[in-house]
């Protein structure tokens, strides 16, 4: 896997997993201990104002929508600090700016001293709330779809002529590239193309435009599909795409690093491993409140991995269940096969990858060694 | 406790038996297996279809909550391949995007 990028604020580790440094948690794990996640990946809500062509939230339907109140996402991170949780990414399948619960769950988690990372398209991310928030977040993600306004617009939005949700987002993320110089915030800021491989003109656009903005990264990642081919996603093009992602790679700077996740492109849509082991690691969470091993498994299709909703019941109760760890399980058996009965790329590919090649005694985990990257605690 | 001995093993394919039955066959087997075995799970699924791939969909008679659909969907399968073909595995039909706006994209999640 890619090693780490140096930035200038340490070692940004973009493209592979940082398992080493919760070696504690491998050891638990391998000696059959009920483990904690060292990360969950969340989203506060399911809704989203915006309408990206390469969504994998058109695959996470479940079955009933709850409504996520701010007590409940509260409640949440008490049990998250209680059994351990160490950094909470607000990803998954919804746009959690939009919900109530934003601003007060941030706050929380940094009183609790769990790390929080957050992807968002920051259209409703206005400036009182990204000063609420930015001195608590160890990471922003903002997503990019393109480089160009008509082009970002067409492929987040409702068309070229729509430019105005372009102008919002850089308005909002350069006021934030602001704030962190301004207060000497340690926040990581970084935008991200999923990339289609028919999206290959924006490759060149979209760099430039992270080095314009002085954001510290600017990464492009594969795009994910269901094991039905619902995008339609064909793998076998990527490679055509090679020659220009390397000339986006030569245009990082000292300030901004053009980054591509070749480990994901190159893998495909085939995983090397048979069982599921990441989920044990970095647990999802959907927008809706359920609680499943993956977002691979949110769609009412994989509804025998559905564990339970921690709007019904608290997270603790749902994590220390015998049905929780019977999910895991369940991934870890024969009667799960990773390569044919899921999504492809999920988040927990680098960490099912290295803990497949552990588990198969190929390569074994060694515990981290000297400085930590950044954003250790975010696997 | 997780097993971790696992990692190399291939999941089961329906043997020949199973794929020799026409649709209309592999679902009469399913729901015969039920009948006979285990009346609560039967009371509780509708088979939709039995696929010769092993592929078994069902809908829930009632809605579920998460922590008790899981359950049920997993003792669903593992009473399957035990009765019929330990290559069996059970799937709900999926469900499309709810969100009106990105439903405006046309994709429609494939069964």
């Amino acid at each position: 896997m890619t090693a780490a990028v140096q930035t200038r604020e340490g070692a940004l580790i973009l493209d592979s997993h940082k398992l080493s440094y919760h070696y504690d948690r491998v050891q638990a794990w391998e000696a059959g201990e009920r483990i904690a996640p060292v990360s969950v990946d969340m989203a506060l809500t399911r809704a989203c104002g915006a309408m990206c062509s390469f969504c994998y939230a058109m695959m996470q339907e479940s079955q009933a929508r709850s409504s996520i109140k701010t007590t409940h996402a509260l409640n949440l991170l008490d049990d998250f600090a209680t059994i351990g949780v160490r950094s909470v990414s607000l990803v998954s399948d919804g746009e959690s700016t939009l919900s109530k619960a934003y601003v007060p769950f941030i706050q929380h988690a940094a009183e609790l001293g769990i790390d929080v990372g957050n992807a968002t398209n920051a259209w409703e991310w206005e400036p009182e709330k990204i000063e609420q928030v930015l001195p608590h977040l160890t990471w922003v993600r903002f997503t990019v779809a393109a480089g160009r306004p008509e082009s970002y617009a067409k492929i987040m939005y409702k068309g070229p002529e729509h430019t105005k949700v372009f102008d919002r987002a850089m308005r909002h993320i350069k006021y934030a590239v602001d704030l962190k110089k301004r207060l000497g915030l340690s926040v990581t800021l970084g935008i991200q193309m999923v990339l289609m491989p028919e999206f290959k003109d924006e490759i060149i656009p979209f760099a430039q435009l992270g080095v314009d903005l002085g954001v510290d990264y600017a990464v492009i990642k594969h795009c994910s599909d269901d094991e039905q081919h619902t995008l339609g996603i064909d793998y076998g093009k990527y490679e055509e795409l090679y020659e220009l992602l390397t000339q986006a790679e030569a245009m990082s700077n000292e300030q901004t690093k053009v980054i591509v996740k070749w480990s994901k492109i190159r893998d495909g849509d085939k995983p090397p491993y048979k069982r599921f082991y990441g989920p044990a690691f970095l647990l999802q969470i959907s927008g809706s409140g359920l609680v499943a091993p993956s977002g691979m498994f949110f769609n009412a299709r994989h509804s025998k991995l559905h564990i339970g909703n921690y709007t019904e019941e608290r997270f603790i109760d749902i994590w220390k269940s015998d049905r929780y760890w019977r999910a895991m399980n369940y991934l870890a058996s024969p009667a799960f096969d990773a390569q044919t009965m899921m999504g492809t790329l999920p988040i927990q590919h680098y960490v099912s990858v290295a803990l497949d090649r552990h588990a198969k005694g190929i390569e074994r985990i060694q515990p981290g060694k000297g400085p930590k990257p950044l954003h250790v605690n975010f696997l | 406790m997780i097993n971790l001995g696992h990692a190399y093993a291939d999941t089961p394919s329906p043997g020949p038996e199973w794929r020799q039955l026409s649709d209309a066959g592999r679902r009469t087997r399913v729901i015969d297996a039920l009948q006979a075995g285990a009346a609560a799970l039967n009371g509780a699924v509708v088979i939709a279809a039995a696929k010769e791939d092993g592929q078994i969909i069902v809908n829930l008679v009632e809605p579920q909550p998460a922590g008790k659909r899981g359950q049920l969907l997993l003792d669903l399968e593992a009473f399957l391949k035990e009765a019929i073909d330990p290559g069996l595995s059970v799937w709900l039909e999926a469900l499309g995007d709810r969100n009106s706006l990105r439903n405006l994209r046309g994709i429609e999640v494939k069964a």
